[in-house]
């Protein structure tokens, strides 16, 4: 395990910018993955991540670095997970309140530690963790451009890159769904940050076949607690929704549906799935990034998913699909819907659980190897 | 105390809403914090073009103090830095202590508009806040919620707090008509205000998206078809 010292960087002098890195300074082909860890564990969105980042290092010949914060050393069993999924090596930023969740007050600078060390080409944030709180920051700190909820793509084209070599391009939804941004990091001669989707992690296989090895190295940058952050946590408490926002197939029932509708779902609900109602997971539902993301009741769903994601939507009797609604697939269901709909659906919803060799719970989140 | 409320204009809708969901929210809480008794003042903020000024109108009727509209670019077509460079220049110049705006205040949803001008600050940031209360000299509790956990903090200004809309309804006023201030209009043709050169590129390149809606008649064909993207 290497060790390094690397202070926090403290904010600069108000109105002052800290350089912007230069290609030269950010072209090396680095895929950063921050980990979300729960109760020391990563989540199965960031063990997705590592795996869509592996999907692409081979043609894009890029090395992948699984960035952790943590007030101690990782588990070795947690390190291999990393490994397998695909991470090349591992960078722990360690040091007192970085167990806690990441906040940018307190988080920011050692992620930033860890950005100046290995200086990436994408950031590539996982669904449900950090992403919201650290990846617009950490973009705005290094000039970076900022693709919320994006697919990866790679083509073999032309371009300022060695032979064999593919481009990475990100793509994602403009807010209206009318059309895509693709963002090309070779074009913009800036690093780009971005969220990625929930989704199965790919069985992949051996390093040839895209997959990753358990024995990896950790690289550790020793970081002080900041001196004065000006922030204070008062009380901390489980969030009731926190499967939300990790959700690969996520639910979303409107209540005039009911009560009754609305906990049969629930209750039947396979892993992987998880279903809430729309207006008290109101919160939950605008920070998550499912991959497949279906409306019962209802078509105003707001804009989370990514250009691979599907939505689809439920209506009943002679409820009319809006102008404009987000809709790759409707069904419309009969007026009244009894017990036969409800069974219907809970069925098939069956066939999008998580299949049990990944070991993935309700909440996204994957069980130790 | 100087609340600032950034606003942005929203994409043309059909229902005519000149406030979008999380800048309600932001809004909402600027006037409860500077409700009756208190001596705070509420200044709302718009980056934007004359036509674009719905959302400051309405921010007025529901009575803010002020309303300002930063004019002298077109930045529709800016990247989040460079919003987020002169919307710092802006607060910087009204001397705020308390900036709030909505989670997702640009018109792709992105939401790092409020880092940038952060960042540009040199002040905190805290993204995901549902609720925000005044809690003594100098500081404000939030509650945010964020990996797995809903945590309530005390967090030191000037800050910019990013407001998400959480599961209250929005509590802003409805349109009065009784507040008769105009929108005033900050130029940015101003020596101190030197610009990062414009990345157009930043925001990434448009590639069309032709994407219908397929009609199924039953559960099964709904989730197989979605299985299928």
């Amino acid at each position: 395990m290497d060790r390094a010292e690397c202070g926090w960087h403290d904010r600069p002098p108000s109105g002052a910018r800290r350089p912007a890195p230069t290609f030269e300074a950010t072209s090396l082909p680095n895929l950063l993955v921050p980990i979300d860890l729960r109760d020391g564990e990563p989540t199965g969105p960031s063990l997705f991540a590592l795996s869509e980042a592996r999907r692409i290092a081979h043609q894009a010949g890029a090395t992948i670095y699984a960035i952790a914060m943590n007030d101690r050393e990782l588990d070795p069993r947690v390190v291999s997970d990393l490994g397998r999924a695909g991470a090349d090596k591992v960078i722990l930023c360690e040091g007192a309140g970085l167990g806690a969740p990441p906040m940018e007050p307190t988080h920011g600078a050692a992620l930033l530690a860890a950005v100046e060390r290995v200086p990436p080409l994408l950031v590539l944030f996982p669904a449900g963790g950090a992403g919201p709180q650290l990846a617009p920051s950490l973009a705005a700190r290094i000039g970076a451009a900022f693709a919320a909820r994006a697919d990866l793509v790679v083509a073999e084209t032309d371009g300022p890159l060695a032979d064999g070599v593919g481009r990475v391009f990100l793509r994602r939804w403009r807010a209206d769904r009318s059309s895509y941004r693709r963002f090309d990091p070779v074009e913009i001669e800036r690093p780009v940050v971005a969220l990625l989707a929930s989704g199965h992690r790919r069985d992949q296989g051996g390093r040839g076949g895209q997959g990753g090895s358990e024995d990896i190295d950790v690289e550790v940058i020793a970081c002080a607690p900041p001196v004065q952050s000006g922030f204070q946590e008062i009380a901390s408490e489980p969030d009731e929704l926190a499967e939300v926002a990790l959700a690969r197939v996520l639910v979303v029932v409107d209540p005039a549906v009911g009560a009754q509708a609305l906990a049969r779902l629930t209750a039947e609900a396979p892993p992987g799935v998880v279903v809430v109602d729309r207006k008290a997971a109101a919160t939950a539902i605008a920070a998550s990034v499912p991959e497949i993301l279906i409306g019962v009741g209802h078509a105003d769903l707001p804009m989370v998913g990514t250009p691979r994601g599907r939505v689809g939507v439920i209506l009943f009797g002679d409820a009319v699909l809006p102008p404009g609604a987000l809709a790759d697939v409707l069904w419309r269901a009969p007026g009244n819907p009894a017990d036969v709909v409800w069974e219907d659906l809970t069925r098939a919803l069956a066939s999008l659980a998580v299949p049990a060799a990944q070991g993935i719970d309700g909440a996204g989140r994957e069980s130790p190897a | 105390m100087n609340l600032v409320v950034c606003l942005h204009a929203p994409p043309a809708s059909a229902d005519g809403q000149t406030l979008g969901r999380d800048d309600t929210h932001a809004l909402g809480h600027a006037l409860a914090l500077a409700g009756a008794g208190t001596s705070h003042r509420v200044t709302a903020l718009l980056a934007g073009t004359a036509v674009e000024t719905g959302a400051l109108h309405r921010a007025l009727a529901a009575g803010v103090h002020r309303a300002v509209r930063l004019g002298g670019d077109d930045f529709g077509a800016a990247d989040f830095h460079t919003v987020g460079q002169v919307l710092a220049v802006a607060i910087r110049r009204l001397d705020a202590d308390l900036i709030l705006t909505g989670g997702r205040s640009d018109d792709d949803g992105l939401g790092a508009v409020p880092a940038a001008a952060a960042r540009y600050l040199g002040i905190a940031y805290v993204p995901s806040v549902e609720e925000i209360a005044m809690a003594g000299d100098g500081l404000v509790e939030v509650v945010v919620r964020g990996a797995g956990r809903k945590r309530r903090l005390r967090v030191k200004i000037p800050a910019v707090l990013s407001v998400v809309a959480g599961p209250r309804d929005s509590v802003i006023p409805p349109d009065r008509t009784g507040n008769p201030a105009e929108v005033d209009l900050l130029s940015l043709a101003d020596p101190e205000a030197t610009l990062v050169r414009r990345r157009t590129e930043l925001l990434g390149r448009e590639e069309p998206a032709s994407r219908g809606t397929e009609e199924v008649t039953s559960a099964a064909a709904l989730v197989a078809a979605l299985s299928r993207g």
